[in-house]
C-alpha cells in the first residue's frame, strides 16, 4: 500500500533519518503490550506539531492509514496497524512547554513520560493525579489516549478529569487547539471526546494537564488477609463508611509470590490477599482516618494490618504493586490481562467466578487490581509460544468480559478496546449505541484513516453499519421503559415527519439559554420523567430520570446520608438533573468536586430518529467506546433528549464553614492564589465586591474533626496577606454559601460567565471593568471564573470583553441576554476553529436539525 | 549460546516496555530497535523465522551499551545484555565479522606490548597533531563511519604507559602481611596513568607487598562484541599468568576488568579452564570493595531497590563534612561496578568520609555514561548522546570533582566535561584516597 513515493515524501518532510522501513524495522513496530500484532509499512518520527501535520495531510491524500504511537505500552492493540499502514511515533515530543502552578496547569508534549511530568511539578507542591502502574514510562499521549486510571483514581478520578485542553492534527492534517487552561469552553466537550479515543478522532501533540496540591499527609497500610472475598468485603465496608481513600489496590497471593520472587516488597507470601490502602489529607484527623480503616479492616476478618513506617517502606509497596503486571514472567513467560470493572460489592462473586473461568481453561490466573473502583485485572497465564494455550487464553478472556457485562458492568475499565476488545462491544452496547460512536469517529475523519477499524465493532462486509441489536449480554434498567419515555419518544417521531424542529425543556429556569434559535421550535418535556430507576447507595450512584429536580435527587439521597456534589448557579427548587447535564452547570466548588462531566457515569438519551442510545454505565470507570457521555453533557439539548442519567454520588460532609476576609482586591486576590496552591483542601475561594472594599470568601466541607484546623490555618494566610478578618459562618450544604449572590446576578437582563486562567481573574475583572461596570459580580478565583450581571451591556461592549476574555487565555459567554440582544450576536463570542468539529458531530447526529437548530457557539 | 538455545529466555519478556525508562540509548533515539524489549523481539523474530540473519540487524544488537539498566528495571529480570551479546557472535559468523574488530581482538589486545606500540604511535600522531601515523595504523580509524569525530574523545595520549614506567614485578610495601596482585586494566595502562599511580600508591599503603602483574586485556572487548573465542584466549593467558603469582588478592581498578574477571568461571563453562577460573575467583576484588573493606568501620552495602526514577523516592541528599574548605564531590557508578558486582554504597561511604568533602548525589549516577569499552568510538553519536544526559546531571550538582571507578568511563566524563565547558575534574576513587592520605 505504501509505494517509493510516499517514502520520499516522507523523507521530505521529517528527514531521511526520520523515517525507517526495513523489514526489521517494521516487526519492532508491530506489538505492544497486548497480545495484538500487525507489521505495519512505514515508521516515521516527526519533530514538531507542523512535521506532523504535514505527514498526516500526505497519509490522508494517498489514503494511508496511521496511527499515533507512544510507548506502546497499552493492553489493548491501540497502535498496532493491521493494514501495512504508517505508525507515527511520538517520541520525538519530549518536552515539557511550561509549568504554571499558581494556574495550576501545565503544557507538556504527548511524548513526555507521566512520571516525567509527575517530577517536572513535584518539586512545586504539585502532582499530576493519573497514575497508571506504567507511569514510567506511558507517555502523556497513551494516558489521553486510552484515559489511563491507577491506584489514585479511586480519590482522583480518571485521566479525563485532570486534561484541560490539547493541541491535534486532525485525520486531514489540520491543526486545532481543542479547549484550553480555562475551564469549560463553549461548543461540545471536545477535550472529553478526545480522552478514551485511542488515537482514532486526531493526533495529539500538546496537552494542557491540571496539576493540583499535594496533600499535607499520607499513611500507607497494608491488610493482610487469609481469604480473598474477606478482602473484597473490607473495600466495600471502607467505602460503605463514607471514607474515600486515596487507594484501595488489592493483590492476591498469586501476585504476591510473583513479585516477591523479583525481589522482597514486603508483601507476606502466605497471604490470600492483601490490600493497599492509602489516606491522605490534612494532618489533623489523618491518624483518626486510618484507625477507623484498621478497624473496618478488622471486622472484616483482616488478618493484620501493617503501617508503612516511612517513605522507603512505602516505596517498597508501590515498587510492588507497580511492578505487578511486569513480574507474572517469574511465573509464566505470558499473559493476558483483562480489565473489566463491576460494582464493588460484586467483587467477591467476580473473583470467584474468574477462578472458575480460568480453571476451565486451564490457565492460571493472578489478581491484582484497583480494588476500590471494582476494577479488576485478572492476569491469565500461557505460552505464546504454545497456539494452543493462545487460543485457550483468548476464550478465558471473552468470558470474563461476559462475566463483567453479565454483572452489569463494563469490558474495560482503562485499558481501552483496541482490537482485543472489538467485538465485545456487543456486550454492553446496542448497535445504535455503536453506530452512533462510529457516527462521531467519522464525523472527525470522513476517511476513516486514523486507526481505522478499532474499538466499534465492523459491520459485515458490504455493509456500513450495524444491524440495530439490543446488547447481547448487559441488561440496562430504565431506558425506552423509563416513565415520560415512550410519550418524548412518539413526540421526537411525530415532530421529524412533520419536519418540526424541537426543544428539549427541563424545569424552565434555562428556557432562554444558548444562542438564540434559528426556527420556531416545539417544547419537548421531561416534566414526566421523573422516576428514580436505580439507587445503590452502597456502590454510590444513582440513576434518574431527566426530569428529576437536582432537589428531589438530593432529598433522596439524603437518605443514606449522601449527595450530589454540585450546586449549579442560578437554579431553582424546579431545575431539573437533566438540564445540570445539558448546561454542564457548576458553581465555584467545580475546583474542589469536579462538574458534572465528572460525575456523570453513563447517560440515556432519544436521537433524532427516535431511537435510545445508551452511553457509559453505572460503574466508577468505563473506556468501552468513545466517551459519549461527556459529549452529551454540555451540549445543550441539541443532540438528543437526555431521558435519563447515572450519577457517581457522595457522602455529604460533615460540615460546611466559610471563612472571610476583607481588603484591597488585590490583596484580596494574593491570598486567594496562594490559598489555592497551598495544601488547605479549600472547596471554594471566592472574591465579591464589599462596600469600596472586596470580600475574600473561602469555604471549607467535610469533617468536624479537620475543617476547624483548615480554617485556622486559611485565616492565618488572608492576616499575613495584609487582610481583615471578617468572621466564620456556617452554611447550608445543598445550597451552598454563595446562594444570594447567584440570586442577585441572574435578576440582571444580562448575565456573563467568563473563564479565564486562575492567575488572570482579577486582571480579567479589571479589564471588564473599564469596558462595563458591571451591576453584580462574584469572582470565583478557583475556577478562573467571572459571574456578572449587566443591567445594560451593548454589542459593542460584548465583543470587546470577548476579545479580554481570549487575551486571559480563556474565554466568554453570556448566559442571560434579551432578546433583542440575542438577535444580533453570537452568545459564545467570536468564532473558534473548534467550533467546526462540534458543528461537524452536530451534523453527523443530527443530520436534519431536529433539536435546538442555531443553539451552539456559531449559531448552529 | 546461540540465539535458539536461549530461547526460553528471551521468550520471558512480556513486553511490559518498563525497560523503556531506563535504557540510556532508547531515551536518546526513541527508536524501538535501541530498548531491551526491541532487542529481544529481534531476537526471537530471528528465532520464529520473521527476522533473517543481516545487516538490519545491526542496530539492535551493536547499539546495546551492555549497562543492564533495563534488567533493573524488568520484573523478570529479562539479562538482555548477556542475550545480545550472546548474538553479537552468530551475527559475525553468520553476516561477517568486520576487519576492524579482528585487528583488534586478534592482534591487539592479546598483547600488551603491541597495545602499547600501536598507542604510542597514535600519541605520537595525536601530541604532534600529525594523526597521519595513528590513521595509517588504523588504531584510530578502524571502527568506521564514527570515529573521525571520536578522535577528539581521548584528549591527549600520554607518551608512556604504566607499565612501560612501572614495569611488572614485585615492589615492597608498607603494609604487615598482604601480598596484593596488581591487575593493570588496558586503559588504566595506556590512558589514565595517574589514576594507576594512585592505586599503586593505594595498595602500597596496605600490602607488605604489591606485584604489577604482567596481564594482557582481561577480554572484555572481544567478549562484549560476542567474540567469545578471543576473549576466552586472553582470558586463559590471565589465568595462567595468575597461576604464576604468589599473592593474597588480586585487584584492579577498573571496574570492566573486575567485573569480567569475575565473570570468568561463567565464560568457561563447560570448558576444562572451568575449575582453573572458579579457583581463581575468590581472590579478584575490585579497588573500592578493597579499599572499603580496608576502612576501620564498613560492613557492605546493600543496594536500595528501586533508586531507578522511583515516582516516590526520596530526593537526591545532599551530605555535609563540616570543614572550613569543601570540595564538592560527586560520584558517577560505572555500569560495571552498580549493576555488574552489585557495588553502590561502597564508594559513597568512602567518599562521605574524606575530610574537607562534600559529598553530592546526582540524579541518575547509576546510568551509563555512554562510554562503554569501545561504543564510544563505534557509535560515536549516540554516546554523546547519552554523555550529554550525564552531563546536564553533573552540572546540576556542581561538583568540583566527578569521581569515578573505571578508566572507561574516565575517559568519557572528561571528554563530556571539556565539551561542555564545565570547570569539574574527573578523577579515579583511587586519586581520592591518596588525597585523604596526603591530608592526614
Ligand atoms: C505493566 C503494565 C501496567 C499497566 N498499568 C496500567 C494502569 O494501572 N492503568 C492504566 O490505565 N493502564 C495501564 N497500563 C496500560 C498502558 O500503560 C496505558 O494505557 C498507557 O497510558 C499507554 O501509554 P503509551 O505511551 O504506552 O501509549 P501507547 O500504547 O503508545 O498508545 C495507547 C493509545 O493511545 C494512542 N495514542 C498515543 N499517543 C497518542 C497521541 N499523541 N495522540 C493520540 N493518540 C495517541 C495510541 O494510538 C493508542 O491507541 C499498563 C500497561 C502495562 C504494560
Ligand atoms: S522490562 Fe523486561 S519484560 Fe518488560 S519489555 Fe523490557 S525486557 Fe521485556
Ligand atoms: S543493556 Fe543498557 S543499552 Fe542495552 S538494552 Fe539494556 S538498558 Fe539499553
Amino acid at each position: 500500500m505504501i509505494g517509493e513515493n510516499f517514502i520520499r515524501r516522507m523523507e521530505e518532510i521529517v528527514g531521511k533519518e526520520y523515517v525507517r522501513h526495513s523489514h526489521a524495522d517494521r516487526e519492532l513496530y508491530s506489538y505492544d503490550a497486548s497480545l495484538v500484532n500487525g507489521i505495519p509499512g512505514l515508521i516515521v518520527f516527526p519533530g514538531t506539531t507542523e512535521e506532523l501535520a504535514e505527514v498526516q495531510r500526505a497519509a490522508h491524500a494517498a489514503k494511508i492509514p496511521s496511527v499515533a504511537r507512544g510507548f506502546a505500552t497499552n493492553l489493548s492493540g491501540g497502535v498496532i496497524t493491521r493494514d501495512g499502514g504508517l505508525v507515527v511515533a511520538l517520541a520525538r515530543f519530549n518536552k515539557i512547554l511550561s509549568i504554571n502552578p499558581e494556574s495550576r496547569y501545565a503544557v507538556v508534549q504527548t511524548g513526555v513520560t507521566n512520571l516525567e511530568v509527575q517530577e517536572a511539578v513535584a518539586p512545586l507542591g504539585m502532582f499530576f493525579p493519573p497514575d497508571p502502574a506504567s507511569q514510567k514510562v506511558a507517555t502523556i499521549g497513551g494516558t489521553v489516549g486510552e484515559n489511563s486510571g491507577g491506584p489514585r483514581c479511586l480519590k482522583y478520578g480518571v485521566t479525563s478529569n485532570h486534561i484541560l485542553g490539547m493541541k491535534m492534527v486532525m485525520a486531514n492534517g489540520e491543526i486545532v487547539d481543542i479547549a484550553g487552561p480555562s475551564f469549560d469552553p463553549p461548543g461540545y466537550d471536545l477535550r472529553g471526546l478526545v480522552v478514551g479515543s485511542e488515537g482514532c478522532l486526531g493526533m495529539v501533540t500538546e496537552v494542557t494537564v491540571k496539576i493540583t496540591p499535594k496533600t499535607e499527609s499520607v499513611i500507607t497500610m497494608l491488610a493482610i488477609y487469609d481469604e480473598v472475598p474477606h478482602a473484597a468485603n473490607s473495600v466495600s465496608a471502607i467505602v460503605r463508611a463514607g471514607i474515600l481513600p486515596l487507594t484501595l489496590e488489592m493483590m492476591d497471593n498469586t501476585i504476591i509470590k510473583a513479585v516477591e520472587k523479583g525481589g522482597p516488597c514486603g508483601y507476606p507470601q502466605d497471604a490470600a490477599a492483601v490490600l493497599i490502602i492509602e489516606v491522605e489529607g490534612m494532618v489533623t484527623g489523618l491518624k483518626e482516618q486510618a484507625d477507623k480503616i484498621v478497624e473496618i479492616c478488622m471486622a472484616t476478618k483482616c488478618r493484620e494490618v501493617r503501617v508503612a513506617k516511612n517513605q522507603a517502606e512505602r516505596d517498597l509497596l508501590w515498587k510492588g504493586r507497580r511492578g505487578a503486571f511486569g513480574a507474572i514472567c517469574n511465573l509464566s513467560p505470558n499473559y493476558l490481562v483483562n480489565d473489566g470493572c463491576v460494582l464493588r460489592t460484586l467483587l467477591p462473586e467476580a473473583l470467584e467466578r474468574v477462578v472458575a473461568i480460568s480453571k476451565k481453561y486451564g490457565c492460571p490466573v493472578g489478581n491484582v487490581f484497583h480494588a476500590g473502583d471494582g476494577n479488576l485485572h485478572p492476569l491469565l497465564m500461557f505460552d505464546s509460544r504454545n497456539p494452543k494455550e493462545l487460543e485457550q487464553v483468548h476464550k478465558a478472556g471473552v468470558e470474563i468480559m461476559e462475566l463483567c457485562a453479565e454483572l452489569g458492568g463494563t469490558i474495560s475499565g482503562e485499558h481501552g478496546v483496541g482490537h482485543e476488545k472489538q467485538d465485545a462491544m456487543h456486550f454492553i452496547f446496542s448497535g445504535n449505541d455503536l453506530n452512533t460512536q462510529q457516527a462521531v469517529k467519522l464525523a472527525l475523519d470522513p476517511g476513516n484513516v486514523l486507526n481505522p477499524n478499532k474499538i466499534i465493532p465492523l459491520p459485515a462486509a458490504g455493509k456500513d453499519k450495524l444491524p440495530l441489536t439490543e446488547p447481547t449480554i448487559l441488561k440496562r434498567l430504565g431506558g425506552a421503559k423509563a416513565a415520560g419515555v415512550a410519550e418524548a419518544i412518539a413526540s421526537i417521531k411525530e415532530a421529524r415527519s412533520a419536519k418540526k424542529p424541537l426543544r428539549v425543556v427541563g424545569g424552565g429556569t434555562f428556557n432562554g439559554i444558548g444562542n438564540r434559535l434559528a426556527a420556531s421550535v416545539v417544547p419537548l418535556a421531561t416534566d414526566k420523567m421523573t422516576e428514580f430507576i436505580e439507587y445503590d447507595s452502597d456502590n454510590q450512584f444513582i440513576t434518574a430520570g431527566a426530569g428529576v429536580t437536582l432537589a428531589a435527587l438530593q432529598e433522596k439521597l439524603a437518605s443514606h446520608n449522601q449527595w450530589l456534589p454540585v450546586r449549579p448557579p442560578y437554579f431553582t427548587t424546579e431545575s431539573t438533573t437533566g438540564s445540570i447535564v445539558a448546561l454542564a452547570a457548576a458553581g465555584p466548588e467545580r475546583q474542589a468536586y469536579g462538574a458534572p462531566r465528572d460525575m456523570l457515569l453513563g447517560l440515556q438519551y432519544i436521537d433524532s430518529s427516535g431511537n435510545m442510545v445508551t452511553t457509559g454505565g453505572k460503574v466508577m470507570k468505563n473506556v468501552a467506546g468513545y466517551d459519549m457521555t461527556r459529549l452529551l453533557t454540555g451540549s445543550l439539548g441539541s443532540l438528543g433528549c437526555i431521558t435519563e442519567a447515572t450519577w457517581k454520588v457522595s457522602t455529604k460532609p460533615e460540615c460546611c464553614h466559610m471563612v472571610g476576609a476583607t481588603g484591597s482586591l488585590s490583596n484580596c486576590n494574593a491570598a486567594a492564589l496562594k490559598i489555592i496552591i497551598s495544601n488547605l483542601l479549600p472547596v471554594s475561594v471566592v472574591i465579591v465586591p464589599q462596600g469600596a472594599d472586596w470580600k475574600l470568601l473561602v469555604g471549607f466541607e467535610g469533617l468536624e474533626m479537620v475543617v476547624p484546623s483548615q480554617i485556622e490555618r486559611c485565616s492565618a494566610m488572608m492576616v499575613l496577606a495584609g487582610l481583615k478578618p471578617a468572621g466564620e459562618t456556617s452554611y447550608p450544604l445543598l445550597t451552598g454559601g454563595h446562594g444570594d449572590l447567584f440570586t442577585g446576578i441572574w435578576q440582571q437582563p444580562t448575565v456573563l460567565q467568563a473563564d479565564v486562567v486562575i492567575a488572570r481573574v482579577v486582571e480579567l475583572y479589571e479589564g471588564l471593568a473599564k469596558i462595563a461596570q458591571p451591576d453584580n459580580l462574584l469572582l470565583d478565583v478557583a475556577c478562573g471564573r467571572v459571574h456578572a450581571g449587566f443591567t445594560k451591556l451593548s454589542a459593542a461592549q460584548w465583543k470587546e470583553i470577548d476579545t479580554l476574555a481570549s487575551r486571559c487565555q480563556g474565554h466568554a459567554c453570556l448566559v442571560k441576554a434579551p432578546d433583542t440582544f440575542r438577535n444580533e450576536v453570537d452568545l459564545y463570542g467570536s468564532p473558534r476553529r473548534e467550533w467546526k468539529l462540534s458543528h461537524l458531530i452536530k451534523q453527523a447526529l443530527d443530520p436534519e436539525r431536529m433539536f435546538a437548530p442555531g443553539i451552539l457557539p456559531g449559531r448552529v | 549460546m546461540t540465539v535458539l538455545e536461549n530461547y526460553d529466555a528471551i521468550a520471558k519478556c512480556n513486553k511490559c516496555g518498563f525497560c523503556h525508562v531506563a535504557c540510556p540509548i532508547f531515551r536518546s533515539t526513541g527508536h524501538e530497535s535501541g530498548v531491551a524489549r526491541g532487542r529481544l523481539a529481534m531476537l526471537r523474530g530471528i528465532i520464529e523465522k520473521r527476522i533473517e540473519w543481516n545487516e538490519e540487524l545491526e542496530d539492535p544488537l551493536f547499539t546495546c551499551l551492555g549497562c543492564e539498566a533495563c534488567t533493573t528495571n524488568c520484573f523478570g529480570a529479562v539479562p538482555t545484555a548477556e542475550l545480545v551479546l550472546a548474538a553479537r557472535g552468530e551475527y559475525y559468523d553468520k553476516v561477517g565479522k568486520k576487519p576492524a574488530h579482528r585487528l583488534l581482538f586478534e592482534h591487539l589486545l592479546p598483547y600488551p606490548k603491541r597495545l602499547h606500540l600501536a598507542a604510542r604511535a597514535a600519541a605520537y600522531g595525536k601530541n604532534s597533531g600529525a594523526s597521519k601515523l595513528a590513521n595509517a595504523l588504523g588504531l584510530l580509524r578502524i571502527f568506521g563511519r564514527d570515529l573521525p569525530k571520536a578522535e577528539g574523545i581521548v584528549d591527549k595520549l600520554p607518551t608512556s604507559s604504566f607499565r612501560g614506567t612501572l614495569k611488572p614485578g614485585t615492589y615492597p610495601g608498607k603494609g604487615e602481611k598482604l601480598k596484593i596482585g596488581y591487575f593493570v586494566g588496558c586503559g588504566i595502562d595506556v590512558i589514565q596513568i595517574e589514576a594507576g599511580k594512585a592505586t599503586f600508591a593505594a595498595l602500597q599503603e596496605r600490602g607488605k607487598s604489591v606485584t604489577v602483574i604482567n596481564n594482557c586485556c582481561c577480554g572484555l572487548p572481544p567478549y562484549s562484541y560476542g567474540d567469545i573465542e578471543n576473549a576466552k584466549k586472553l582470558a586463559k593467558k590471565n589465568l595462567e599468568t595468575f597461576e604464576g603469582l604468589d599473592v593474597d588478592v588480586i585487584v584492579t581498578d577498573c571496574a570492566s576488568c573486575a567485573a569480567f574477571l569475575k565473570k570468568y568461571p561463567k565464560v568457561f563453562k563447560d570448558d576444562p579452564y572451568y575449575e582453573r577460573a572458579k579457583r581463581c575467583l575468590p581472590k579478584v576484588r575490585d579497588v573500592v570493595e578493597f579499599l572499603y573493606a580496608d576502612q576501620p568501620v564498613g560492613a557492605t552495602g546493600q543496594a536500595p531497590v528501586g533508586t531507578y526514577h522511583d515516582p516516590h523516592g526520596a530526593a537526591a541528599t545532599a551530605q555535609k563534612v563540616s570543614s572550613d574548605k569543601k570540595v564538592i564531590v560527586t560520584y558517577h557508578d560505572p555500569c560495571h561496578a552498580v549493576r555488574g558486582q552489585k557495588i553502590r554504597n561502597e564508594p559513597r561511604e568512602i567518599l562521605k568520609k574524606i575530610p574537607g568533602v562534600e559529598y553530592k548525589e546526582m540524579a541518575e549516577a547509576d546510568w551509563c555514561c555512554g562510554g562503554a569499552g569501545s561504543y564510544a568510538l563505534t557509535h560515536y553519536e549516540l554516546s554523546q548522546k547519552v554523555l550529554d544526559r550525564k552531563m546536564d546531571n553533573v552540572k546540576k550538582t556542581n561538583a568540583d570533582l566527578l569521581v569515578t571507578s573505571c578508566p572507561g568511563c574516565m575517559i568519557q566524563l572528561a571528554f563530556g566535561i571539556k565539551r561542555h565547558g564545565l570547570k569539574t575534574r574527573v578523577v579515579h576513587i583511587s586519586e581520592m584516597i591518596n588525597y585523604m592520605e596526603t591530608k592526614k
